[in-house]
């Protein structure tokens, strides 16, 4: 699988003058986040669910809403009276009896036409031991409260092979509940980070740095001056700054306030808002552009890049941050700032022209041939590219120092993850016991996983004392929480776009937290 | 397991749930956790009766909250449920709001949400009303258990919550209603707590349980809020920089220019499409790049990205703390609960605390101190500006005499020469001046001192 643009500027351009058409409208709100290439990964995504649970309806109905192009709902069960009563998609008690599968599709497939639906009526089970092959036919797979051995060899079997769908076990009981995001790798060009590029007023550019230093602020008008951009008035400053002192900026505490008298003497008048924004903005000029720490690491470890048009994208990188002046390729997008319109424009075209050459440079750097849009997406979002690196279902379980470590500093998300590890343990133990799980015997599963000494009292109480309560429940509430948590995993996965949890998500709707627990 | 017959609901017929019907949630109604409070928790036959029986909830939104706070509530067992919306159905709402489809789009979301979750959902009784939630009285909010919030309108939360911190008599525990209030919409405390203040749009919400006077009301936090942009008038006047610049100029400026009296309909397309046109026109004098018609359509209709999957978890957020609160079958929250999906999953719970000087819950009158020189206008302005306070046009007086009132007319006219006085020779030192507006629910003392 790749990052498909094709769809993507055409549609823009063509929908940029008129008022858009219909599926436009439709889905509005969510093309101002994910754009038209995310909208159109949901399209091309085929989701496998597994089991026509509550919080599995709850889940799928977030991403029918938004326009998923297929999902297959798996299950041979019958609706239970307990399934209609706590279901939405469920037909209430004329549902009790059908297949559990075929009512949920029939009910879910009303909330969207866009998106193809198949019921799939055979046990899981089967399905694993006659046809594996079918799990590869899917872009992602959901599973929730699966049979801990099922899910295991699942689980096992996608891992086996790097190019497999992503999967998505849900554990829930109670209030309480866990999921995890497995995956080899998974690239990330548009992570819509919260940290912003540099504009390098560090490391001006010629152009940039001749503009600043050839405006004339003494002679310009009391409206003019108040108009110059903070960018100008920070770059000029430091240069002059720098000539003064051996070519440094300014270090220690002292100096950085100096540097801010210097800027505060420049003011015409005590309300230049300009010059607010510079004294604001003044720590830039001492804090060095280079390339962010995840990037770092990430090239460091170049003989796991995959050979991808990603992967082919950050070996150019990394060659470009290699060269003076170390940084990554400049951005074109300069923020607001206080300024005159002529000005401004100008600035903004500095940026723009010099973010063109330096794309250049970068596409010069590429050793095999990338489409030219995905360059300019990837150039366009270098700070904040990602590669994760995903780990398998159940691997934290078998390493006692990781859990131990973990047990100290996230106490409670830890204690819960044992509370359902020794559950799915208690589910798979033979001879399979009726009614539910003792306190005792989950405490005897967890202490096969950690030493006794280890083990955190108030919150494993807390944690299988709610498990032992309540655990076969899928309380409505809390399949509505996963169906928007889960749901929002898969957007991420399937669009390539933010970040999704990389080990597991674990919640606790008594206390109402979430924490995650790094795999 | 026999099967239950309840009282009559409130249709006045008896609905007999089926047998296991409540499987799983009985699961937790029939035993306490370890952090359940054994003196509250009446497990068993007290609590479901109580549940499903007595309890009366009412849900203020049919939107993108409401819809999934409406399933949540009746597959939880709340069977007397009512909802108030004042909006119609676009098709906008039907990536996520699961209960519309296109062919309810222009009907009343109260009334076509209420039909679907009772034709979905036997037995629960949903009783809409279309309209404003300013309409109704003192009497009508007084009938419910609890009330739950799926806004996405400051000002609406500002009233309910006052309404509701007014409704409180000591002497009577039922005038007590539990607040719980859900939003998606940015408004929320995410910038005071340093964590993802613009970006997260879309994926952020939070979900805070209010027991008024008692815990941190929704005025308390008022001036925590994340701010909405706000573009100056001279920049959009003067020194446009921004695609964004141009839009305001086009739909704040040009239009009532032009078109003087007709107001601008923001889900008229043809509108839509001037304000488009002449800021576009306005962007290529001026070499913007990027104004576009989503662009333009967002800015004038104030736009926030809204998806479905962060409406259920805040909605199932809020539908928890319900179901806590009315089965005391664990703790509720306490009392601010934020999630931000954008970076793994993010999650902040914490007590916001109440602030004395809080105009709906503090009881204690606000200190302002202001200039000797002052005029009544510029206090007025203040008063509008001041993150805190936020009144627009409010009317003052002080314990003995009136100083300016917005309302009536003829009032207005009488008080307006006051607008000019200083307010230091109609208040002494340390002096208080009671400030009312008709759009709140809720009187705000000033104690003034001069400087």
């Amino acid at each position: 699988m790749g990052f498909d643009i094709s769809h993507d500027i055409n549609a823009e351009t063509a929908t940029t003058h008129v008022q858009p058409d219909t599926k436009t409208r439709r889905y509005d709100r969510q093309l101002r986040l994910w754009a038209s290439m995310g909208q159109s990964a949901l399209e091309s995504a085929r989701i496998l669910v597994i089991g026509a649970s509550a919080t599995a309806t709850s889940i799928l109905k977030n991403l029918v809403l938004p326009g998923i192009g297929h999902f297959t709902l798996l299950d041979h069960a019958l609706v239970s009276p307990g399934d209609a009563g706590n279901n939405f998609f469920f037909d209430g008690p004329t549902s009790i009896g059908r297949n559990r599968s075929e009512e949920a599709v029939r009910l879910l497939a009303e909330l969207n036409d866009n998106v193809h639906a198949t019921a799939d009526t055979r046990d899981v089970a089967d399905v694993l031991a006659s046809d594996p092959s079918y799990f590869f036919g899917f872009s992602l797979i959901i599973t929730h409260n699966l049979a801990p051995v099922l899910l295991t060899r699942l689980a096992d079997l996608l891992w086996r092979n790097s190019s497999s769908p992503p999967l998505i076990p849900v554990r829930s009981a109670g209030f309480l509940a866990e999921i995890f995001v497995q995956f080899h790798t998974h690239e990330i060009i548009e992570s819509h980070t919260e940290t912003a590029p540099s504009i390098r007023i560090d490391k001006p550019f010629p152009a940039l740095l001749q503009a600043a230093q050839a405006l004339e602020f003494d002679s310009m008008d009391t409206t003019d001056h108040g108009h110059i951009p903070y960018v100008y008035i920070l770059v000029r400053a430091l240069d002059d700054w720098k000539a003064a002192h051996n070519g440094l900026p300014p270090q220690t505490h002292a100096e950085k306030q100096e540097f801010k008298s210097i800027l505060n003497a420049q003011r015409r008048t005590s309300d230049e808002e300009n010059f607010d924004e510079a004294l604001a903005q003044a720590y830039r000029a001492w804090t060095p552009t280079v390339v962010p720490p995840h990037l770092v690491e990430l090239f460091a470890d170049t003989a796991t890049m995959p050979p991808t048009p990603f992967g082919h994208l950050l070996i150019a990188l990394r060659s470009f941050s290699e060269r003076p002046p170390h940084v990554l390729p400049l951005n074109a997008t300069l923020p607001d700032m206080k300024s005159d319109t002529e000005s401004y424009v100008h600035l903004q075209n500095l940026y723009r022209t010099q973010a063109g050459e330096e794309r250049e440079q970068f596409r010069s750097l590429l050793r095999a041939p990338v489409d030219s849009e995905l360059v300019d997406l990837f150039v366009k979002n270098a700070h904040g590219v990602q590669l994760l690196k995903g780990a398998r279902y159940g691997a934290l379980d078998a390493l006692p120092e990781k859990l131990v470590m973990h047990l100290n500093s996230l106490t409670r998300e830890t204690a819960t993850h044992l509370a359902f590890s020794a559950l799915d343990a208690w589910r798979s133990s033979p001879p399979r016991q009726t009614g539910g799980p003792t306190e005792r015997e989950l405490r005897d599963h967890v202490v096969t996983l950690i030493p006794r000494t280890e083990l955190n009292e108030k919150e494993l109480s807390d944690a299988i004392g709610e498990i032992v309560r309540a655990p076969t429940a899928d309380l409505p509430n809390v399949a509505a929480f996963l169906g928007g948590i889960v749901a929002q995993e898969a957007i991420k996965m399937i669009t390539r776009q933010y970040v999704p949890v990389n080990g597991y998500c674990v919640i606790d709707l008594v206390d109402t937290w979430t924490g995650v627990l790094p795999s | 397991m026999a099967t239950a017959a309840g009282p009559p609901t409130a249709n006045g017929f008896h609905y007999a749930d089926w047998e296991d019907r409540y499987y799983h949630v009985d699961q937790v109604l029939d035993r306490p956790g370890p952090r359940t409070d054994p003196d509250s928790f009446m497990a068993g036959a007290a609590v479901k009766n109580f549940l499903r029986d007595k309890c009366k909830i009412l849900v203020i939104g049919a939107g993108g909250l409401g819809c999934e706070i409406l399933a949540n509530l009746a597959l939880s067992g709340f069977k007397d449920i009512h909802v108030i919306d004042m909006d119609t159905i676009d098709i906008s709402n039907l990536n996520r709001q699961f209960l519309f489809r296109p062919k309810d789009v222009g009907q009343p979301k109260a009334t076509i949400a209420a039909e679907y979750i009772m034709k979905r959902v036997p037995g629960v009784t949903v009783t809409p009303y279309y309209g404003k939630i300013q309409d109704k009285d003192d009497d009508y909010y007084m009938q419910f258990n609890l009330v739950i919030c799926g806004l996405d309108s400051v000002e609406a939360r500002r009233w309910i919550n006052a309404t509701l911190v007014n409704l409180v008599d000591r002497e009577n525990p039922e005038s007590l209603k539990p607040l719980i209030d859900g939003g998606t919409e940015g408004r929320d405390l995410s910038f005071r707590y340093h964590v993802a203040p613009h970006r997260s749009e879309g994926f952020k919400g939070q979900a805070r349980v209010i027991l008024p006077t008692i815990t941190s009301c929704y005025e308390c936090s008022l001036d925590m809020l994340n701010k909405p942009t706000v573009f100056p008038i001279c920049t959009i006047a003067n020194t446009p920089r921004l695609p964004e610049h141009c839009i305001e100029w086009a739909s704040v400026l040009e239009w009532p220019r032009v078109k003087g009296e007709t107001k601008l309909d923001t889900d008229d397309p043809d509108h839509i499409q001037w304000v488009y046109d002449v800021a576009l026109k306005r962007a290529e004098e001026f070499k913007i790049e990027g104004v576009t018609w989503s662009l333009t359509h967002g800015v004038v209709k104030n736009i926030i990205p809204a998806i479905a999957s962060t409406n259920a978890i805040i909605a199932a957020s809020c539908c928890n703390e319900a179901f806590k609160i009315a089965t005391s079958s664990a703790a509720c929250l306490n009392n601010y609960f934020m999630l931000i999906g954008t970076d793994s999953v993010y999650s902040y719970t914490f007590e916001h605390e109440k602030r004395d000087d809080c105009p709906v819950c503090g009881g204690e009158s606000l200190e302002i101190s202001i200039p000797e020189s002052w005029t009544v206008e510029r206090l007025i302005e203040m008063l509008v500006e001041r993150q805190d306070i936020q009144i627009k046009k409010p009317s003052l007086s002080t314990p003995t005499k009136h100083i300016y009132f917005q309302a009536p007319p003829q009032l207005e006219t009488a008080m307006r020469p006051n607008l000019e006085k200083k307010v230091s020779e109609l208040v002494p030192e340390g002096g208080d001046v009671i400030v009312t507006a008709s759009t709140l629910p809720f009187n705000l003392s000033l104690r003034i001192t001069y400087t």
